[in-house]
This record gives C-alpha cells, structure tokens and sequence, in this order.
C-alpha cells in the first residue's frame, strides 16, 4: 500500500492536471453501447449487469416514461435544448468484475485514480471506499468493521443481487421513475454507485466515500445511489466528482434517495467539479421521520449547466433539515442551483443556506422552495442566499417560493446581493497581498460556511479550485 | 334516489373512468371487479390522476409518478405528502353510485 501511496499526485499538480485535461485510452473498455437511447439498449445493459426480472422491467418502465415525457419548460431551456439525446454513450464498462482489493485495480484505472487522490483518501479514512470509474463500480472496500456493526455499503449492482427485499421495497420511493424526465433516464440506464443500509442504533464511526468520474467522450453517467438509516442510526456519505476535458458535451444526470427513519441522521456531502462542457442534472432527494435529521452540504464548481435542487421532506414530528450549498459560476457556465424544504409534520425545523459567486460571465440561479403543510404546528424554517457578482458580465438570480399553509409557523428569508467593497480589497492590500491574492481570499471567505463542514482534503481541494476559477477576474 | 354516474360496463378491470359527482372531479376505479372512487386531483400538483397507469389497487400520476392506494386514498411515495379523499361507491347491477 504504502508504494501506491507515494505515486498519488500532489493536490497542486493535480489542479494543473485538471485545468488542461487529461484522459486515459478508452481501448480497455470490455463494453461501450452504441449512440443513443433504444428498448434494445435498455435490455442489453440489464442483461450485461445479470439483473433479475423485476428490475429489468423497472428499467423499461422507465425507459417507456423517459420517451413520452417532454424536455422541461422552464429553467434553462436554450442549455437544455442544446443535449443531443442521440450522440451520447448510455453505458460503458471498463472492466468486467468489481475489484476489492487496490493491488487487482487494472494499472491504467489506477492511474487516474492515483491522479484523482483516492489513495490519499483511503489513507486518511482507511475504509468504505467506493470509487466508481467510468460507469461501473470497480474498486469496493468495505472494511471489516463496517461489516461486524451489519453496515451494508455496496455498489447498486450488488445490493440488487445480495439484498433484493431492501432494494425493491425503497428504490424510487422517494424520487418516483415519472419523478422527471431526468429522473425517467437514470432508472432506465443506471449505473454503478452505491447502496448504504445501516441497521438500527448502529453509528458509521467513519465517513462513506464514493469519488467517481467521467472519461469517455460524449458518455452519460447515471449514477443512482440509495441510502437507507434505519432507527437511531448515523452516517455520513461523501461524494465527489471531477472530469477531465473533452470538446464535446456529456450528460451527467443522477438519482439520489436518502430515507432517514425515526432518530437516525444522515449527512451527505458533494463536491462536483465537472468540466464545463457537462450538463450536470441531478434529483435528490430525502425523507425524515420523526426526530430524524438530514443534511446535505452541496458544492458546484464546473458544468456548462448544473439544475440540482436537494430537497428534504420532513414526514415526522421533530424532523430537521439543513441544507448548505454553495456554487461558482465562470464563463459559459450556468449554476441553476437550490433547495427544497417541505414541512408535513409539527415542530419540524429547516435551516437552507445558499452562497453563489459569479464571474466572467457566468450566471447562477437560486431556485428554493419552502412548503409548510396545513397541520405542521411549530415548523421553523430560515432561508439565507447570498449572491456575489464579479464583473458587470456576469449574473444573479434569486428564485424563492415559498407556501405557507399553517398560521402556526415561523418562516424567515434573507437574501442578499453584493460584489467585493473597494474598502476590502485596500485593506487585504495595504497588508501585503496582491490584488488577486486579496480578491481569492475575499471569496474563500465567502464560502467558509461551507468549507468548514468539509472533511480536511475537500476542504484544502475547494480552497484551491475557488483560487483558480478567480485566475484573471481582477483588473 | 340518486341517478347513477356510470356504468360498471364502462370500466372494464384495470382502467379508470373520471365522472363529476356535485361538481368534484372524482376518479373511478375498477380493481379486480371491485369499484373504487377517490378525488381525481393528486395532492402535489393539483393536476388529474385519471391519465395515469392503476396497477393493482395503485393509481400513478401522470406527471410526476406519485402513488396513491385506490382503496383507502393514502399518498405511497413521494412527491405526495398527503392522501386524496375517498368516496362510498354503492354498485347496483351495472349502476355506480358514489356518495360524495
């Protein structure tokens, strides 16, 4: 272990490595489906993966609403429009079996992987790594400790073979395959990621993470992840993304169901850092029962067109949700980014914080809902977004709706709109630091609240991402 | 007496018929033989339900796949949040009857 760990990149080179792109030879793949979108595909992918019956007419069922369901109609139709169902890989397989040990992963996956940083990642946690490479799970660690508390983390595959009872019962669920057209796409051609089932009373006494990636040009990743935490129980799920450069668009589109039963709790955590040619279209989702929390901390950094709203519906008295996310948006780019809250249970309580930068050029769009159902007696609810914009180019917009159906609540927004004071900058400068230097540090602060509920290496990573997006914003 | 508001012919078993029973849009439902009514407006959107796929005794939104339970009118998965009312269906020969 302790060889591949001195092969791992350093995180600088490997920001220089990601701002020029990099990608490994696609000949290795064992099975890359042709262009577009057929009943045919659909099948074949599920013959490949050896799925049951059940779930091969769940993938058809789906395939059939993805057909008859219209593209969206508001948020960024022009981006929108712009995806060509046609020209898109819907499945790829790089290797034919899911590996358990480093030492098996074939050596060019390794590589980019050790580019990525996952050995530094297995380092510090020493455990529950699921990286997902390409479109299929290959590297699975779950450690033994994990297993002795009946903590279930495997790739979706797995858990549909292994533990079928669970996976039927809960998947689409929350997120339904008529949910949206995206959502319809995913449970047609999902692929990959993983399944987290953790039984009552039982604390995951380390972070789960899956990093994935994607490499094949023009190739979709649908990932679909469910995560069960059963009575009393307590996980955190960390999930981080980046893609190399490629000149055409891909499609990203995933499905995530968190169900949080009575006094469990569940933090899921994401940094995306697509490239920007990615349209990156995600639903997610979760429920809380009674007592029981669910936190998503959301980072977006990269895509041509990022529409993700998180979104916790709070089913039992004494539920909590907080969602935290932040979002930069350079040139080209569109961050249509939010959170959704649904209160339908008394003295539930929500806390959604949302902090977007935009700069030469980009645009972000906060898009929330807040809903308190008739009956939510005591709900509480604080929404905060604030908006930093660079330059006269780029935009903001700020999009909340909230309906409120029960007198007895309290329900607070504040919304705010800046760019950096020029009194700021003279100050961070009079002590030394260069205009752009001044500028980096203004909009890390920006994002502290964020960053400081990031684990150590996400954080140092973000850190440095926002440092290079600001590169040539001043003067 | 009340007049009937459809036939149970007009049902055949695993379909859905949308009738107005007092001005309230009311779905009907044939599941295995047994007619069931519930209000034909899905609690998260507001829109009908009667478009959508009845498997089993299950009602599907067309729009955003919701589930409702014919029987008893409890919301299954999410996005609904809360059941849609239910109405007593009295069946005489091939008259339906519902109470609304």
């Amino acid at each position: 272990m302790a060889t591949e760990l001195k092969a791992a990149t350093s995180p600088e080179s490997l920001i220089e490595d990601y701002r020029h792109g990099f990608h490994d030879s696609e000949e290795n793949y064992v099975f890359k489906s042709g262009m577009g979108l057929t009943r045919e595909i659909v099948e074949r992918i599920s013959e490949m993966k050896k799925e049951p019956a059940w779930m091969r007419e769940f993938r058809l069922r789906a395939y059939d609403i993805f057909i008859s369901k219209p593209m969206p109609t508001w948020g960024d139709t022009a981006l929108l429009n712009e995806i060509d169902f046609a020209n898109i890989h819907y499945y790829v397989k790089s290797t034919d079996k899911t590996e358990r040990s480093w030492d098996d992963v074939p050596d060019d996956i390794k590589r980019t992987f050790d580019r990525l940083g996952i050995p530094e990642a297995e380092r510090k946690f020493l455990s529950g790594v699921s990286a997902q490479y390409e479109s299929e799970v290959v590297y699975h660690n779950v450690s033994a400790e994990l297993e002795k508390l009946g903590v279930i983390f495997c790739d979706m595959d797995t858990a549909v073979r292994e533990h079928p009872e669970i996976v039927q019962k809960y998947l689409a669920t929350v997120i339904p395959q008529g949910d949206n057209k995206f959502a319809a796409l995913n449970s047609a051609v999902w692929s990959g990621v993983s399944f987290v089932y953790v039984p009552p009373g039982v604390e995951c006494p380390m972070p789960l993470q899956a990093y994935f990636r994607i490499n094949t040009e023009n190739m979709g990743q649908f990932e679909r992840t469910l995560i069960i935490a059963d009575k009393g129980s307590k996980v955190h799920y960390i999930e981080g993304c980046t893609a190399p450069k490629f000149s055409t668009s891909s499609l990203h589109s995933a499905v995530v169901e968190l169900i949080a039963f009575d006094d469990a709790s569940i933090r899921y955590t994401t940094i995306q850092n697509w490239y920007r040619n990615i349209f990156n279209l995600v639903t997610k989702r979760a429920i809380a029962y009674k007592n029981a929390t669910v936190e998503w901390v959301d980072g977006n950094i990269g895509s041509k067109l990022t529409m993700k709203y998180p979104a916790i519906y709070l089913m039992g008295e004494g539920a909590r949700g907080e969602i935290l996310s932040m979002a930069f948006a350079g040139e080209g780019q569109h961050q249509d980014a939010g959170a959704k809250v649904i209160h339908a249970a008394p003295n539930t309580t929500s806390m959604v914080t949302n902090k977007s930068v935009t700069a030469h050029g980009g645009k972000t769009t906060y898009r929330g809902l807040v809903e308190i159902f008739p009956g939510a007696v005591g709900a509480k609810t604080r929404v905060k977004c604030d908006a930093l914009i660079m330059d006269d180019q780029s935009s903001s917009d700020t999009k909340p709706t909230m309906r409120i159906h029960e007198q007895q609540s309290t329900v607070e927004h504040e919304a705010s709109v800046s760019k950096i004071g020029e009194e700021q900058l003279f100050y961070a400068m009079s002590r030394g630091l260069s205009e752009a230097d001044a500028t980096a540090m203004i909009v890390n602060g920006f994002f502290d609240f964020f960053v400081k509920e990031l684990p150590m290496e996400y954080a140092v990573e973000l850190n440095r991402l926002v440092k290079m997006e600001m590169e040539g914003s001043v003067g | 007496m009340s007049t009937p508001i459809a036939r149970v012919s007009e049902i055949p078993a695993g379909t859905t018929k949308a009738v107005q029973v007092d001005g309230v849009p009311v779905m009907l439902c044939n599941v295995d033989g047994t007619i069931y009514a519930i209000e034909d407006t899905c609690t998260h959107d507001g829109g009908e339900l009667d478009q959508g796929c009845l498997d089993g005794c299950q009602i599907e939104c067309p729009r955003h796949g919701a589930r409702f339970d014919v029987r008893t009118g409890a919301a299954l998965t999410l996005p609904a949040v809360i059941g849609v009312a239910t109405y007593t269906v009295r069946v005489d020969g091939d008259d339906v009857y519902v109470e609304a």
